[in-house]
């Protein structure tokens, strides 16, 4: 019934190439296609930040994009993190390590988004005030945590 | 080694942090089915036809179900709280005749892709005679013709003869509160899929719910199917509150579909239909009397509460009922009387979530505890010790049963203390110099709660414990987790029974193949029950291990001694035997037990809340600058996870008293459907918590334990209600309901009592 595009994205690493319809969401895309499941999809309307994925090096909600906006380009999930915070060692990235210490996660469907979304704020803002973590996560939904554990991871990582 | 009491970090954690934790939706695969419901436009109508031809003519569309297609004698769905004398209101897996909210499943649409799903959905035709619509307990419009009114539960409480006092007292207080509607909004929605199970004949539901072993039964009763037939696994679930501990009519359709169409089915809802079709929470209108000394003395209370449950399935008369079992608190208030009444209205069923009741009865009584204050010139603390019970009290029986779960027997607790820990953690005694010194257009408030809740809800908690092959032990629990941190409690409350290491333990969960018949994991029940069951199952474990190499060495069992984590015969061999060498030696089979914990009862925990508010009258702005809890949940466990539980659950209810409620037009029409309109607190909004932990322990189960889940959201609208009551104080602006106090409410609070031409200062 739907034309469909050919479109060719780079998905953590992998050069992922699929025929879809020009409507599907670049969420779907990267959860059904490119099999990234740590994109959760909280609410599909562009507010609670659980899907945020970084787009050629802007975060960007992946719920209201369309995966043909995202033809050639280069998207990092969660299974980025590292390369994300720029951490080269083993295991958990810095601030992985971070909210599992404060313990600022509870369900953790929130957790990935908002864990790629903080590597790009720190890594423009490596020094941040009190008031610009509250900025920058005002843009994530959390139900679970209460906000003050995950605070406190972010503000241990700067510190 | 001592883990318990310890804040071990969290094994849960790993797969959430690199995104590799399987959720619902994670299991979907490109060869199911995908189901999409088609859902009711209006809230209440009378469905003249409904017309599949386009929607069965499009290429994408595996099938159809609308309730003439599903086999005859398909049941009703339960209503979680069971109560035998309630009306019979069930819902039908699918509207037949009449659809009873908006949002209401009236067809299921299978396609080979979510995207075809939607747009075959649409083409489906259902033709509706609109009806007026009941949208509150008033209302004359009637759901159910079989019922000659929509009130479908009652049920009351009387201790004493409140009227005696009430004719005598020195002062009667009458007020009434209004309790706005919530979504819990957990940040994963719920979903489901049915696939035929390889190589068994069986079927497999997996769920997103807090229920599995009740999903089970229900989902084979409703469709007639032998329930050993059934396989139900809930995988790692994104958050619940109650509104995942309902049998939903999707969940059991996703079943039914597999079996029509033979083939795997997958649905996942969307946000806007969670807030259309999943269950809400809390709405209820409380009318309160109280009967007070000169002194402050609380010598009477009475209160009828009627609650809206809108269209039924979801629980009748537990919430309304709990919250005048509890109405009291900690207060001893030796005469009561309460009622509370269940209706039906046009909008999404009614459930449990996070409080389920004590929420509402904790705001009305600690706002009567500060109004009395107000009148009688006291002290807000002061009023509050002159009616707390005693610690030397307990057991105290308060007279009244909990519908459903017994009577009302406070085990354990030290309320002075507790409200003393409170009072000085957030500054009490100086708060009226800082309230004097604010800044120019701020009010300052604080707010004093209390809590008292009943947790730990029995009356038994299966546990199976085994050695697995590669020398690991496995706990099979039925305590299913939605995101508090199960797995590490439970590991960590075994490990430290055992003596053996928490990382030997694997914790497993959710699975009816491993715990057929539970509970499930709702009113803070899982650390209390699970635990002392895992503990229970660790002791059945020792003694059949030592019976293992007893039999082994040929000795009699009392010369095998358990020390130190590891078997040890007397005067026998030095090497100690761990399990996992045990079961090297003989194999794992006779290594594996079953126990089942039965408490003593319900055990209470309580705590006590105080919030700091500012207001900023220029704007209505409302920031809780300030936060403290004081909480008596027995022994803890784990100080960093009941912590996180605290916390989460006060801004869960900061987030219903300053922002959340869901709203409807007058033809019952949802105005809010998506997180646009229901606005939910952000990490700005999260105050400076101070939290302290007294532990009493409940001598009703071995480990002391009592609830902490919900204890957080409990007593947050009522310690934020009365923080901005007494900011407001000065302008003799009245609060008379749970909010939402949005900027706009607050602002137009404050013009109506300063003048619309008066500066706002």
């Amino acid at each position: 019934m739907d034309a469909r595009m050919d479109i060719i994205v780079q998905v953590d690493g992998r050069q992922i190439a699929a025929s879809v319809r020009p409507r599907m969401l670049l969420s779907d895309f990267l959860r059904c296609h490119g099999r990234a499941l740590g994109v959760h999809i909280g609410c599909g309307q562009g507010v609670c930040g659980a899907c945020t994925v970084v787009l050629d090096g802007v975060p960007v909600r992946a719920c209201t994009i369309l995966a043909v906006q995202a033809d050639e380009a280069t998207v990092q999930t969660v299974s980025s993190q590292a390369a994300l915070e720029g951490f080269a060692g083993e295991g958990l990235t810095p601030l992985q390590a971070a909210f599992r210490e404060h313990h600022a996660l509870q369900c953790g469907f929130c957790t990935p988004g908002l864990l790629v979304a903080t590597a790009v704020f720190l890594k423009e803002n490596q020094y941040p005030t009190h008031e610009e973590i509250l900025a920058h996560l005002n843009h994530h939904l959390c139900r679970c945590t209460g906000y003050a554990n995950i605070i406190a991871a972010i503000t241990s990582v700067v510190q | 080694m001592t883990l318990f009491g310890t804040p071990l970090r969290r094994r849960e954690d790993f797969g959430l942090l690199t995104g590799t934790a399987i959720f619902l939706a994670d299991l979907a695969r490109p060869d199911m089915a995908v189901m999409r419901m088609c859902r009711s436009p209006h809230a209440h109508a009378r469905i003249m036809k409904i017309c599949t031809e386009d929607a069965l003519a499009h290429p994408d569309c595996i099938g159809i179900i609308t309730a003439a297609d599903l086999p005859s004698g398909t049941g009703l769905l339960p209503a979680i709280d069971l109560l035998p004398d309630s009306a019979p209101v069930h819902q039908a897996l699918l509207a037949s005749d009449r659809v009873r909210y908006m949002g209401e499943p009236v067809a299921a649409v299978l396609a080979s892709d979510a995207y075809a799903a939607e747009d075959i959905a649409e083409l489906v035709r259902v033709t509706y005679e609109p009806l007026p619509a009941a949208m509150d307990t008033s209302a004359d419009a009637i759901l159910y013709q079989e019922l000659a009114s929509n009130k479908v539960h009652e049920t009351s409480q009387l201790v004493g003869d409140p009227d005696k006092i009430f004719a005598t007292a020195a002062l009667v207080l009458e007020e009434e509160f209004a309790f706005h509607r919530l979504a819990a909004s957990p940040m994963e929605t719920r979903g489901a899929i049915a696939e035929a199970e390889s190589g068994t004949g069986r079927i497999l539901l997996y769920s997103s719910t807090q229920i599995p072993q009740l999903l089970r039964n229900e989902a084979a009763r409703i469709l007639g199917l032998d329930k050993a037939k059934l396989r139900v696994i809930a995988p790692r679930i994104g958050g619940g509150f109650g509104c995942k501990e309902a049998i939903y009519p999707e969940e059991i359709l996703v079943l039914q579909a597999a079996l029509t169409f033979g083939r795997p089915v997958f649905w996942c809802e969307d946000r806007q239909e969670h807030f259309q079709a999943t269950v809400q929470a809390r709405q209820e209108t409380v009318k309160v009397r109280a009967a007070v000394d000169e002194q402050g003395v609380f010598l009477a209370m009475e209160a009828t509460c009627d609650a809206d449950i809108g269209a039924a399935y979801g629980l009748l008369g537990n919430t309304p009922g709990a919250a005048m079992a509890t109405l009291r608190g900690p207060y001893r208030i030796p005469h009561f009387r309460s009622r509370s009444r269940s209706f039906v209205t046009n909008k999404a069923p009614l459930n449990v979530y996070r409080g389920a009741g004590y929420p509402q009865a904790t705001l009305c009584m600690e706002r009567m505890m500060d109004l009395a204050a107000q009148r009688l010139g006291l002290d807000r603390a002061d009023i509050r010790r002159r009616n707390l019970l005693q610690p030397d009290e307990f057991p105290v029986a308060r007279g009244i049963s909990y519908p459903a779960c017994g009577p009302v027997v406070f085990d354990s607790g030290d309320y002075p203390a507790c409200l003393d820990m409170t009072l000085d953690a957030i500054g009490y005694a100086d708060f009226p110099a800082r309230q004097a010194a604010a800044d120019e257009g701020i009010s300052l408030g604080l707010g004093l709660a209390f809590v008292v809740e009943m947790t730990g809800n029995g009356p038994t908690e299966p546990a199976r414990l085994r050695v697995a092959r590669d020398g690991k032990l496995e706990l099979l629990t039925g305590i299913t987790p939605i995101g508090q941190g199960t797995e590490t409690t439970l590991a960590q409350i075994l490990a430290d029974r055992l003596g053996v290491p928490p990382e030997t333990i694997r914790i497993l969960t959710g699975d009816t193949d491993d715990q057929p018949d539970a509970p499930g994991t709702f009113a803070s029940r899982g650390a209390t029950m699970g635990g002392n069951a895992a503990c229970l199952a660790g002791d059945a474990l020792v003694l059949a291990a030592r019976h293992v190499l007893a039999k082994f060495r040929g000795v009699a069992v009392e010369q095998i001694t358990w020390e130190n984590g590891a078997l040890a015969q007397i005067g026998g061999p030095n090497e100690p035997v761990t399990l996992h060498d045990l079961a090297a030696l003989t194999g794992p089979a006779a290594l594996d037990v079953r126990a089942s914990f039965a408490d003593n009862g319900n055990s209470w925990s309580n705590g006590c809340h105080a919030a700091l508010v500012e207001i900023n009258r220029a704007t209505g702005v409302i920031r809780v600058l300030d936060y403290a809890v004081t909480h008596d949940c027995g022994r803890v466990a784990n100080p960093l996870l009941v912590d996180g539980q605290i916390m989460g659950g006060v801004v869960q209810g900061l987030g219903a008293t300053l922002f959340e409620t869901l709203r409807f037009d007058a033809d019952g029409k949802p105005m809010t459907q998506g997180f646009w309109e229901y606005i939910l607190p952000t990490a700005a909004t999260a105050p400076r918590f101070t939290l302290r932990h007294l532990e009493t322990p409940s001598p009703l189960n071995p480990l002391g334990m009592k609830g902490a889940g919900e204890a957080g959201c409990t007593g947050a609208a009522a310690a934020i209600v009365n923080a901005i009551a007494d900011a407001l104080a000065p302008f003799g602006i009245p609060i008379r309901s749970s909010g939402p106090f949005t900027p706009e409410t607050c602002f137009t609070l404050l013009r109506a009592a300063i003048g619309q031409e008066a500066p706002i200062q």
